[in-house]
């Protein structure tokens, strides 16, 4: 079963890495977990091949059974959107935009109630169980890729089909993909294959220093400014602002619950420097 | 038993959201009806079959095509819009024929719209009346609402599709709409969707007779899926029986007629297949721009690359048939692509438009029309400008000739007079799908027995399906002798009728690869919990291919019609290359009687035999057999 969808209480659950990644490193601020054979894995989307079809947004929200709402913005149905804007074949460059899969995953590393775990194979994965709403990590991300499901109140984003991943099947986006420009694999080969793409074209990488670096890379033929995507320093676990009014409301009104609370406040105790994170980063 | 249930009793089956809007244009009406009970869905499924069932029940026998008491219906099937499949995309519209009078009428399309429509809420939709002023019906989410189409009314496709979606403030709200020909009444007048596709062959004619401009749907909802699992295996099995359209056969081939190796020219005078054809396609920037989910890939955009029309931005399906009908005016290059986007802007389908051009630009050629009746055109073959201005002609019925190209190449024919009827290439007054399908006896067959003007399914293989050898072990036939094509185009009509109902792409059938016709089968199982078997499936198909001709007959269609109102061109001897001499018409009338007999049904009068009613389990129109007719 997949521990991510099947777990009532991840906390319990969770098996540590057996191989501290570097990321654990900076000490041990993101939860993380292994869903197979621990081998990272990394989604490789080539601009190049991308003509703009949407099959990729359509397919998440099959295989998430997500209702068939607006494919050109991010929402709690929306995981994936392919930019610009307009309709398929309108533009003549695509750029995906989606969950990057951080290695140094700052939305976990906020999260208070450590509902959100960075698993070995790559995805960076939010229990709906756990999460209590609190939208820390909808600001903290560096990518704005997280969104708040306005029904449940709980955070939401791409999960790299942790559920596939760990039955050793592609994310169901990547096997949508009627082009070829979304490729998954295990990293080292995923990395080498964009760097070779890249040159073919004379092109550039993206993704793979952004943010400290992560489990998605694009391939791009003309610089990422030309492509509409951001320009994200590489510093690891990046500094955020969580809005002051966002901690106080948490802190303070019956937002989040009691339990979530709770949680917060023992999770804060025996990591403190997330907690540090969290708040002074 | 009511067809539409005020309450349903029986479960909804998984792939139907469960509702058909009605809409009465003439009041301004609109109602919800509930989807048919199960058994009823099981027999007629959607798509062609269920509409057509619908319009049987409902269509007065003494309506005319584009009188007030026309009806259209429009259905998707349960496969349509469900995500996992490809091909999963179809929806098609039925009413009585405005080329025939008498036949079946159908455009069928692919896109998007059919799962937008879905989307939206609704399985169909059934459109009556006539609204007083030009509309629009936008339905997002559930709620349908007409909206005044005044400032709309003259806009062609591109522009119509664009403003519409402005107009509702939704990016990617999807659209189906007509453009000047269907305003105008030309009896072939297409309705344009998604850009790239067309539902060819009238509907745009009874949109615009209904004064429609458009439909516009948006919305969010999912049709339910029975077993995902099982449905997520399927759709990746018929996904890799796909073969993909690439960029560079865009580039480099002359269309579908190159698979043979003929194409159209001058009239059907010739089928000369040349570099010039397609001079000037390599410099053009190709874009593939697939249907909902489908990874074949058959729509593609381009920008012409080269020329006179450099820059021109172009919407394309797979098929072709734009490109044969201004080869066969003799224009070449890249001016046919510009006028075939042209000809899809105004909403013309290219047979029609092309049939009675060539007879036209014949005509000029020998004398029988002067400028006098041309609007000072001059129709010379190859004449770019001439044939652009004909084609606002025949979209607005301009002037004598335009009129007369709105009708279509018979009556154009006959007004012309001398030998120009012999010109003429038709069947029952509609025209094939424009491709030279004269060397090919199973195309020919299809064309032939087909409801005339509405793009016919079947034309057989030389051998049957891989998926169907279980019970066929016939093949492989010879193209240049008759036996074994009748059979063969009777199944095939039955396979790609039940793609086409269940809601797939028959496009993205791949019936001559293993497991092409098992995946949709087993896709369509495990969205709707339903345990077809192929057998059951084929039915199906062959239950679709009876209702069409029980509509026919009942509006004074006989089966002797097909080989007895032909444009003589199209059944002339091949006029040149290697298929010179070849002719289908040297085994006419018996291939079309062997077809009819194989299908259950009369060979003279195409009604079904009693026999055939009750094996498919609809004795209901025993009234319409042909022993019912004898007594």
């Amino acid at each position: 079963m997949h521990p991510v969808f099947h777990q009532t209480d991840q906390l319990k659950g969770r098996r540590m890495a057996k191989n501290p990644s570097e990321a654990q490193q900076y000490g041990n601020l993101v939860p993380t977990a292994r869903l197979s054979d621990g081998k990272p894995r990394t989604i490789l989307f080539n601009a190049t091949k991308c003509i703009g079809c949407r099959h990729c947004v359509q397919a998440c929200k099959d295989w998430n059974d997500h209702d068939r709402t607006s494919l050109y913005s991010l929402s709690s149905t929306n995981w994936i959107t392919m930019e610009p804007p307009v309709l398929e074949g309108l533009s003549p460059l695509w750029a995906r935009n989606s969950c990057m899969h951080c290695e140094f995953a700052a939305c976990a590393a906020v999260c208070p109630v450590e509902a959100i775990t960075k698993y070995e194979e790559g995805p960076v994965v939010i229990n709906q169980e756990v999460c209590i709403g609190c939208e820390y990590c909808i600001h903290a991300c560096p990518w704005e890729v997280i969104t708040k499901n306005d029904i449940t109140q709980k955070a939401s984003k791409c999960t790299m089909c942790s559920d596939r991943i760990s039955e050793d099947k592609q994310p169901f986006c990547v096997q949508a993909c009627p082009t070829e420009a979304l490729d998954f694999g295990l990293t080292v080969e995923m990395s080498e294959k964009a760097r070779t793409q890249a040159k073919a074209v004379g092109g550039y990488t993206y993704g793979e220093k952004e943010a400290g670096g992560g489990n998605v890379i694009y391939v791009l033929k003309e610089n990422k400014e030309t492509y509409g995507l951001r320009n994200i320093s590489e510093q690891k676990f990046p500094k955020h602002k969580i809005p002051l009014g966002l901690m106080l409301k948490d802190l303070f009104t019956p937002r989040c619950g009691i339990k979530g609370k709770l949680r917060a406040l023992y999770l804060a105790i025996i990591h403190p420097k997330r907690l540090i994170y969290r708040y002074f980063s | 038993m009511n067809l539409f249930p005020a309450q349903r009793t029986s479960p909804l089956p998984g792939g139907y959201v469960g509702k058909i809007l009605r809409v009465d244009l003439t009041t301004g009406s609109m109602r919800d009806e509930n989807l048919p009970e199960e058994p009823i869905l099981k027999k007629f499924i959607g798509g062609q079959s269920l509409a057509l069932y619908i319009l049987l029940k409902e269509l007065p026998l003494d309506a005319t095509p584009l009188g007030p008491e026309s009806r259209i219906v429009i259905m998707t099937g349960p496969i349509t819009g469900n995500g996992f499949t490809p091909g999963g995309t179809k929806v098609t519209a039925v009413f009585l024929s405005p080329l025939t009078g008498s036949t079946l009428g159908r455009g069928a399309t692919s896109g998007y719209w059919g799962t937008y429509l879905k989307a939206a809420g609704y399985d169909g939709m059934i459109l009556t009346g006539v609204a007083p002023e030009p509309v629009y019906l936008y339905i997002n989410q559930g709620k349908a609402e007409l909206r005044d189409a005044a400032k709309f009314w003259g806009l062609g496709t591109r522009a119509t599709e664009d403003r519409l979606r402005e107009a509702v403030g939704k990016q990617d709200a999807k659209i189906m709409c007509i453009g000047p020909a269907g305003e105008n009444l030309n009896r072939a007048a297409m309705l344009a969707n998604d850009y790239n596709h067309f539902a060819a062959h009238s509907g745009g004619a009874v949109f615009g007779s209904k004064k429609l401009k458009g439909i516009v749907v948006t919305g969010t909802c999912r049709p339910s899926v029975f077993n995902k699992a099982a449905l997520v295996d399927a759709g990746w099995r018929w996904r890799t029986t796909l073969q993909q359209h690439d960029v560079k056969k865009k580039k480099t081939k002359y269309g579908h007629g190159e698979s043979w190796g003929a194409l159209n020219n001058f009239n059907w005078r010739s089928t000369d297949l040349s570099p010039a054809h397609i001079q000037g396609f390599d410099q053009n920037d190709v874009v593939l721009r697939p249907c909902f989910q489908c990874a074949r890939m058959c729509p593609w955009d381009a920008t012409i690359g080269e020329g006179a029309h450099k820059g021109t931005l172009l919407h394309f399906n797979a098929g072709g048939e734009w490109l044969d009908a201004f080869f066969n005016l003799g224009i070449k290059g890249n001016a046919a692509l510009y006028l075939a986007e042209r000809i899809n802007d105004v909403g013309i389908e290219c047979s029609h438009f092309s049939c009675g051009a060539g007879v036209a630009f014949e005509a000029w050629e020998k004398g029988l029309l002067g400028p006098d009746r041309t609007n000072g055109l001059r129709l010379e073959w190859g004449n770019i400008e001439a044939a652009d201005k004909l084609l606002d002609m025949a979209a607005r019925r301009e002037g004598w000739l335009g009129n007369l190209l709105a009708d279509g190449p018979r009556q154009l024919a006959e007004a012309l007079g001398g030998d120009a009827p012999n010109w003429a290439v038709h069947t029952k007054g509609g025209t094939p799908a424009m491709h030279e399908w004269r060397p090919m006896l199973g195309q020919m067959l299809r064309e032939l027995v087909a409801s005339g003007g509405m793009k016919p399914q079947g034309g057989g293989s030389t051998k049957p399906p891989p998926d169907l050898r279980y019970k066929e072990t016939w093949g492989p036939l010879e193209a240049d002798k008759p036996d074994g094509w009748a059979w063969s185009h009777v199944l095939s009509e039955q396979y790609r009728q039940f793609t086409g109902i269940f809601g797939g792409c028959w496009f993205a059938q791949m019936n001559q690869k293993p497991d092409g016709l098992n995946s949709i089968l087993d896709s369509f199982n495990a969205i709707t919990g339903w345990k077809f078997t192929m057998d059951d499936a084929l039915a199906a198909g062959h239950r679709s291919m009876i209702l069409q001709s029980i509509f026919g007959t009942q509006r004074g269609w006989i089966a002797d019609l097909d080989w007895k109102d032909v444009g003589p061109r199209f059944l002339e001897p091949i006029p040149d290359g290697k298929y010179k001499g070849f002719t289908i018409a040297k085994w006419l009338p018996d291939m079309i009687y062997e077809y009819y007999r194989l299908s259950g049904r009369h060979e003279r009068t195409g009604r079904p035999f009693k026999e055939t009613l009750d094996q498919l389990g609809i004795e209901e129109f025993t009234p319409w057999s042909h022993e019912a007719s004898q007594l």
